[in-house]
């Protein structure tokens, strides 16, 4: 026991060192040379498949601008998503050049939400039987708001659905009788015997429409009384003046009365728009 | 001084390492640029290191002998892909002990020794006179003993503690070196080679002394 006890300490680690001294004889080396040199040889005239090239390929091709690709990759996007808008806005015309707008194209969207089309049609089909508008003769000094709107507005071919007939007719109608009045409203403005033409058929109905107001008649009476005053003629540019809030006030009214003739399609639109004058 | 370099020296602590990697990584440049020859010296320096840590992953001279040759053959093309970030030594060390790695799960049934001859010389006769007073054929089937028994708790341990233990004990590894190699934290390197000492402890109990 005291032998062992005198014994030196022997632990994992120096055995684990042994296996330092498991090492192979000087000619083993040479054998392994000559097979490593073959090896070599053939690993270098042996050509590597096709798809063990992939990764070396993209890690060389990986430093190629990829902030260039990203920003090809981003305009390609904005300009398949903004695309149309822009396009859009480039056929308007500029804000200040005459416009020419195809009357049937001034029923604009209403007619898919109104309660009298039919709402069975789906929208898809107006969209396909839609013609774009800004294609025909009618001139028309309206305000740029309105023009802007014009390209992107369209319309339902009048010979497909019975509610696209009743509209058209409808427009129809409203157009001959609102040119008419606005030509005769311009008239009168300007010249007396044209004006007397003019009121007196409008006197007639208003003194035909029954009422109980006497406040209500002594207004009526009060205008029609001021439109027969005969006045002088106004300067030419009280008259350019006067020409041209009516032509912005036919504008304006034209559209509320196409917006409230849509809705109201059985209302005689001409007298409505006596009576407001 | 670009990054790589800043990294390969983060990496290798030692000087004596970092003029050993910057020799290296000298000869590498001399490859990459087309002299093939150049890897020769590369093959002469490290060749032994890398057969002994196959060597003592696999417990066989004829595979480690193959495997070791496929590490080389496996560097050499795929020498361009070599940047610097890490030492020539390590990144061949990394092959080597993937190459043997998955070798080993290839053949996980079929596992025999063939070991070389345990070669007595100034290093390790101190250690072999701790372990036996035994004199002539006593003391040669001693050693052999010991060296089929240490062989055999070695392959008894998993591969990930034996490569642990391997770089660490025999071929003098640090720990973030074997990390590195081992694609590990500095912590894992450790576990495991607290748990493959335990393990080697318990199993070689018999040659051991306290």
């Amino acid at each position: 026991m005291p032998e062992l006890e005198q014994r030196p300490k022997v632990t994992v680690e120096d055995l684990l060192r042994l296996k330092r001294a498991e090492r192979p004889a000087p000619e083993f080396w040479g054998n392994f040379e000559r097979e490593m040199r073959q090896k070599q040889l053939t690993a270098l005239l042996e050509k590597r498949p096709w798809w063990q090239e992939i990764p070396q390929f993209i890690a060389r091709r990986a430093y190629l601008p990829v902030g260039a690709t990203a920003i090809l990759a981003f305009t390609l996007v904005s300009v398949k998503y903004y695309a149309p808008a822009q396009l859009a806005q480039v056929e308007n015309p500029p804000a200040g050049s005459p416009v020419t707008v195809d009357h049937e194209v001034t029923a604009p969207v209403a007619p898919v939400s109104s309660p009298l089309v039919n709402r069975t049609e789906s929208v898809a089909s107006v969209a396909e039987d839609t013609v774009v508008a800004s294609t025909a003769p009618v001139s028309s000094t309206a305000s740029t708001d309105v023009v802007e709107l014009m390209p992107l507005l369209v319309a339902p071919r009048a010979e497909e659905t019975p509610s696209a007939r009743l509209l058209a007719a409808n427009l129809t109608r409203l157009e001959q009788s609102d040119a008419d009045f606005g030509h005769n409203v311009l008239n009168a403005r300007l010249s007396a015997p044209a004006r007397e033409q003019i009121a007196a058929p409008a006197a007639e109905e208003l003194a035909s429409v029954p009422t109980n107001s006497t406040r209500r008649n002594r207004l009526l009476a009060q205008y029609g009384g001021r439109q027969l005053n005969p006045e002088p003629a106004p300067p030419a540019v009280v008259r350019e003046r006067l020409a041209r809030r009516l032509g912005d006030t036919d504008t304006s009214d034209r559209s509320n009365r196409l917006a409230r003739g849509i809705d109201t399609f059985s209302t005689p639109m001409p007298q409505i728009v006596a009576l407001r004058f | 001084m670009n990054l790589s370099k800043v990294f390969t020296k983060a990496i290798i602590s030692s000087p004596e390492r970092q003029q050993e990697a910057d020799a290296d990584f000298a000869v590498v440049k001399q490859v990459q640029t087309g002299d093939v020859a150049a890897f020769d010296k590369l093959i002469l320096k490290y060749r032994e290191r890398v057969f002994g840590v196959v060597y003592n992953l696999t417990a066989n001279r004829e595979d480690a002998s193959d495997l070791t040759q496929d590490a080389f053959i496996k560097a050499f093309q795929s020498i361009n892909r070599f940047q610097g970030h890490c030492s020539f030594f390590t990144w061949l060390y990394r092959i080597a002990v993937n190459t043997t790695l998955s070798h080993l799960r290839k053949n996980r049934l079929r596992s025999f020794f063939s070991l070389e001859k345990l070669h007595e010389d100034g290093t390790n006769a101190e250690v072999l006179e701790q372990l036996t007073d035994k004199k002539g054929a006593d003391r040669d089937t001693y050693l052999q003993e010991l060296k089929e028994k240490l062989n055999e708790a070695l392959q008894k341990l998993s591969i990930p503690h034996r490569t642990v233990i391997t770089l660490f004990e025999i071929d003098g590894l640090s720990h973030s070196e074997i990390a590195e190699v081992m694609g590990c934290s500095e912590g894992t390197v450790r576990s495991r080679l607290h748990y493959a000492k335990q393990f080697l402890q318990g199993e070689l109990g018999k040659y051991l002394r306290s």
